[in-house]
């Protein structure tokens, strides 16, 4: 089910996420909700549950068709998400749909190693670079509570969304 | 409700921010854009606050030079028309340049940027290094129209470069929207 996506101020985004522990029938509806409001949004390359109002470590990524994306591995959706390793921070400028009007420029790994299960239930890693990478490591805030605006390089690197794509 | 632009400038000291958005507050504003930061030592406060309809421009001055004044801050307010939604659309693109210093490099820049029709969005400059030899460094960030040919922009910042013996960079400034 497509689900309205959260903006700030909404404290669920500022909030930590619980572990899903074993894939029950709960965790699998949000994963779909995920997929279903990722696909329906514009552009979107990924949504994580706190941005749909669920607090719950989970997230979807898709960076097919971006300019910007070398590794794609399509549709991705990660539970219980870890990196388990990451190198080369890159600068990079980044918005959110849950933060309307400004983008910020945020420090990335440019390569990572990250590990979960998937919606088969199996543990799936995925290598990522480049612009997937940065995806990722966006998503993977969300769940520990975080927005790029909190991870701007320099309070004078926030600016205000003057094209939407 | 309606707006004023606030401004404030005084040398640099612990107390400033609180001063002035404390006086700000008690008459009822709201603070909405604002910019705020340190300028060889002065510290400079540019605001735009909501304020009450009953709450006038040139009182709210008076306030803040009575309440204020102490800090030795030089303080306008301004009423200011409400601003339209939104400016030309158009690329974003920022410029880099330092070098260094000689009288007229920001001017330099400017034209040439509003010759291809470019809207400045947001500037700042550093004098970098102590003495006369001390460098400059430029930061911009532009809306640059779909007409306009950042091509051609790049060659003439680059010819200017070469002009003033410094280093300009002109690149595409696009964020993601994750």
């Amino acid at each position: 089910m497509i689900k309205p996506v959260l903006q700030l101020p909404n404290r669920v985004l500022a909030t930590a996420c619980e572990p899903v522990g074993a894939l029950d029938d709960r965790a699998l509806t949000v994963a779909r909700d995920l997929l279903d409001t990722m696909r329906s949004a514009e552009h979107s390359v990924g949504v994580a549950a706190p941005q749909i109002g669920v607090s719950l470590r989970v997230f979807c990524v898709d960076v097919t068709g971006h300019r910007k994306a070398r590794t794609c591995h399509g549709e991705v959706v990660l539970f219980d998400p870890v990196v388990v390793e990451a190198s080369g921070p890159e600068i990079g400028r980044e918005g959110c749909m849950s933060v309307p009007d400004l983008t910020g420029d945020v420090a990335r790994f440019t390569s990572l190693h990250v590990r979960g299960l998937g919606l088969d239930g199996e543990v799936h890693d995925y290598e990522v670079d480049a612009f997937e990478a940065r995806a990722f490591q966006h998503e993977l805030d969300h769940l520990d509570g975080l927005l790029f605006l909190d991870r701007v390089v320099a309070d004078d690197r926030v600016f205000r969304r003057r094209v939407y794509r | 409700m309606p707006h004023v632009a606030v401004t404030a400038l005084g040398v640099d000291r612990p107390g400033i921010v609180a001063a002035v958005t404390g006086v700000l507050m008690r008459h009822g504003g709201n603070l909405e854009d604002t910019a705020m930061t340190n300028l060889g030592g002065h510290f400079a406060m540019m605001l735009v606050v909501e304020v009450p309809d009953s709450e006038g421009a040139e009182a709210l001055e008076a306030a803040l030079v009575d309440e204020v004044g102490g800090l030795g801050l030089t303080v306008a307010v301004r009423p200011i028309v409400e601003a339209p939604p939104d400016g030309p659309r158009g690329k974003p693109w920022a410029v880099s340049l330092y070098g260094a210093d000689q009288p007229g490099i920001v001017h330099r820049v400017a034209q040439k940027l509003a010759d291809h029709q470019a809207n400045i969005v947001d500037l700042s400059t550093r004098v970098v290094g102590p003495g006369p030899e001390h460098a400059y460094v430029l930061l911009l960030e532009l809306s640059l129209p779909a007409s306009a040919d950042s091509d051609r922009l790049a060659q003439e910042l680059a010819t200017l470069a070469d002009e003033l013996g410094v280093e300009i960079h002109l690149r595409p400034d696009d964020a993601d929207v994750l």
